[in-house]
C-alpha cells in the first residue's frame, strides 16, 4: 500500500492517472451512444486504423498526432455512414478495414525495423503520457462534457431513433460528425495509454455494465463514466502490482466489475 | 386557395431499381384529410417516407409545411432503449431550433399524454409497454409537434376501440384548427368516419381513380 502511495510521488503517475481517468470517462460516455445505436465494434476498427497511421507516422518520422487524428476522424466518419446506409454491411466493413490496416501497419513497422515502437503501439504505456497528452485530455473532456449538457436532448432523440429526428428537419449529419470526430479523439488519445489493442474495450465495457442496472439514459450515460473511472483506477493499480500492461489491468478490472454486475442482476431476478 | 401544406408534382420514388411511386401528384390543404388506400405492397408506406423526407424523390418536387408530425407504421428504433414514455413523447417538440425542453413542452408533453390515456404511463420504461401503448406514446410524440401537416401510416393498427374514437376525436379537433392530416388505412369505417375527407386509392404506383 505504502508502495502504491509512493508511486503518487512521480509525476508521470500523476499525468497518467489523471489523463487515464479523463479519457477512460469521455471513452465511456461516447461508448454509450455507440452501443446502443450498435456500432460498438467501431472503437475496434478505429484503433486499428489508428495503429496504421502511427506505423505510417513513424516510417516517415513526422509526430503521430499529425498523421492519426486526421486518418482516425476520415474512418471514423465513413465507418459510421456506412454502418447506418447498410445496416449490415457495416459490420463487414470494419472487420476488413480494420484487418487491413493492422497488417498495414506491421508490415509498415517491419519494414522501417521499428518493431519494438510496435509493441509500445499495440499495448501501451503509461510512461507515454506526456505534459501535451495531458492537457489535451483535460480538453477533451470538457469538449466531450460541454457537448452533452448543451445537446442532451439531441444526442438522446438521434441515438434513439435518427430517422424519426430527421423528419423533425434536425441536422443528423452534423451530430453524427460530432459523435465521429469525438470518437476518433478518444480512440488516438488513449490508445497511447491502453494499447490500441485495447481502447475499444475502455470504450465498449462501462456501458455494457451500466445497461444492467440504468433504466434512463441520463443515468446510463453518469454511470458508465463512473465505471470507467473505478475501473481505470483499479486497473492501474492491478498493472502495478502485477506488473503487467496499464492497459491490460484496466480491461480486467472492467470485466470483473461487468461479470460481478451480470451475476448480481441474476440473482436479484431470482429472488 | 393558398393554404397549401402538401404539394408533390409527379414525383418518382424508388428502391435501387424499383420504381413503387411513380408520375404521383397529389395536393393537400390545411384542415383537409387525405385517406391512403391500396393493396398490401402498394407502396403507401413509401409515399409517405418520400412526404416525410426519409426517402430521396427521383424526380418531381416536393413542397410542404416544415411543421410536419410523422407517425411510421413500424417504429424501427430499438425498444430496448433506456428511456420513459415522457422523454420519448417530449422528443416531438424538438423541431424547434433550442435545445432545451421548456415548461410550456412538459405541459404541451402532460397534456397531450392526458388526452391518449398514457398519462398514467408516463414513468414507465418504454420497453415494458404493450404495442397499442406504444402506438399511442408515438401518436403522442407526433402531436407534440404542434403540427399543421400530421402523416399517419396506419396509427389505428393495434389500437382498441376507445383508442380509436379517442384518435378520431383528436383528428377532427386537428383538422378545425386547420391542421392537414394524410393517413394510410385499410378500413372503410376509418373513412366513414371522417366527413369530406379524400380517399386516395393508390395502386402500380400511380392514383387510381
Ligand atoms: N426498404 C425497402 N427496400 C426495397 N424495397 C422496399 C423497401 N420497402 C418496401 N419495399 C418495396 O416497395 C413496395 C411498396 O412497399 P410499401 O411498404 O410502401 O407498401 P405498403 O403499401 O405500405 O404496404 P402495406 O399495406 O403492407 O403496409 C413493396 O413492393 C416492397 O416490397
Ligand atoms: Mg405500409
Amino acid at each position: 500500500m505504502s508502495d502504491l502511495l509512493a508511486l503518487l510521488s512521480y509525476p508521470f503517475v500523476i499525468r497518467a492517472l489523471v489523463a487515464g481517468s479523463l479519457i477512460s470517462i469521455c471513452a465511456s460516455v461516447l461508448g454509450v451512444i455507440l452501443v446502443l445505436k450498435h456500432y460498438s465494434l467501431i472503437g475496434h476498427g478505429l484503433s486499428e486504423i489508428g495503429f496504421a497511421s502511427l506505423s505510417v507516422a513513424s516510417a516517415l518520422n513526422v509526430p503521430a498526432v499529425l498523421i492519426s487524428t486526421p486518418a482516425v476522424i476520415i474512418a471514423s466518419f465513413v465507418i459510421m455512414f456506412v454502418s447506418q446506409k447498410f445496416k449490415t454491411a457495416g459490420d463487414i466493413a470494419i472487420a476488413i478495414a480494420s484487418s487491413a490496416a493492422l497488417a498495414l501497419g506491421i508490415s509498415i513497422s517491419s519494414l522501417t525495423g521499428g518493431t519494438s515502437s510496435t509493441g509500445a503501439y499495440l499495448f501501451g504505456s503509461v510512461l507515454a503520457v506526456s505534459d501535451g497528452d495531458l492537457i489535451f485530455s483535460v480538453i477533451l473532456s470538457v469538449v466531450v462534457l460541454t457537448i452533452f449538457i448543451i445537446f442532451y436532448n439531441r444526442l438522446f432523440l438521434i441515438t434513439y431513433n435518427e430517422n424519426y429526428a430527421r423528419s423533425l428537419g434536425i441536422n443528423t449529419t452534423f451530430y453524427q460528425l460530432i459523435i465521429s470526430v469525438l470518437t476518433a479523439l478518444v480512440v488516438v488519445s488513449g490508445m497511447r495509454i491502453t494499447g490500441t489493442l485495447l481502447i475499444s474495450g475502455v470504450i465498449i465495457l462501462p456501458a455494457v455494465t451500466a445497461k444492467n442496472f440504468a433504466s434512463r439514459f441520463k443515468t446510463l450515460v453518469i454511470m458508465a463514466g463512473a465505471v470507467s473511472f473505478v475501473a481505470f483506477i483499479a486497473g492501474l493499480v492491478i498493472s502495478f502490482v502485477f506488473n503487467i500492461p496499464a492497459g491490460a489491468g484496466v480491461i480486467l478490472s472492467n470485466s470483473a466489475i461487468l461479470i460481478f454486475v451480470k451475476i448480481f442482476a441474476r440473482l436479484k431476478n431470482k429472488k | 386557395m393558398t393554404d397549401i401544406k402538401l404539394n408533390l408534382e409527379n414525383a418518382v420514388i424508388k428502391y435501387e431499381d424499383t420504381i413503387v411511386i411513380n408520375d404521383l401528384s397529389l395536393q393537400v390543404h390545411g384542415g383537409e384529410m387525405a385517406f391512403i388506400t391500396g393493396a398490401n405492397g402498394s407502396g403507401k408506406s413509401t409515399l409517405m417516407r418520400g412526404i416525410a423526407g426519409l426517402l430521396p424523390l427521383s424526380a418531381g418536387r416536393l413542397t410542404r409545411s416544415a411543421k410536419m408530425s410523422y407517425v411510421p407504421q413500424i417504429e424501427e428504433a430499438d425498444r430496448d432503449f433506456p428511456a420513459c414514455v415522457r422523454e420519448i413523447v417530449l422528443t416531438g417538440t424538438q423541431r424547434k431550433k433550442k435545445f432545451f425542453y421548456t415548461r410550456c413542452d412538459y405541459e404541451l408533453a402532460n397534456k397531450i399524454m392526458k388526452e391518449l390515456f398514457i398519462y398514467e404511463l408516463a414513468n414507465r420504461e418504454i420497453k415494458n409497454l404493450s404495442g397499442g401503448q406504444l402506438r399511442r406514446v408515438f401518436l403522442a410524440r407526433a402531436l407534440c409537434g404542434e403540427p399543421d401537416l400530421l402523416l399517419l401510416d396506419e396509427p389505428c393498427a393495434g389500437l382498441d376501440v376507445e383508442s380509436h374514437k379517442i384518435l378520431f376525436r383528436i383528428l377532427e379537433n386537428e383538422l378545425a384548427n386547420g391542421c392537414a392530416v394524410i393517413m394510410v388505412t385499410h378500413d372503410d369505417s376509418d373513412i366513414e368516419g371522417i366527413k369530406d375527407s379524400h380517399v386516395i386509392k393508390i395502386s402500380d404506383g400511380r392514383i387510381k381513380i
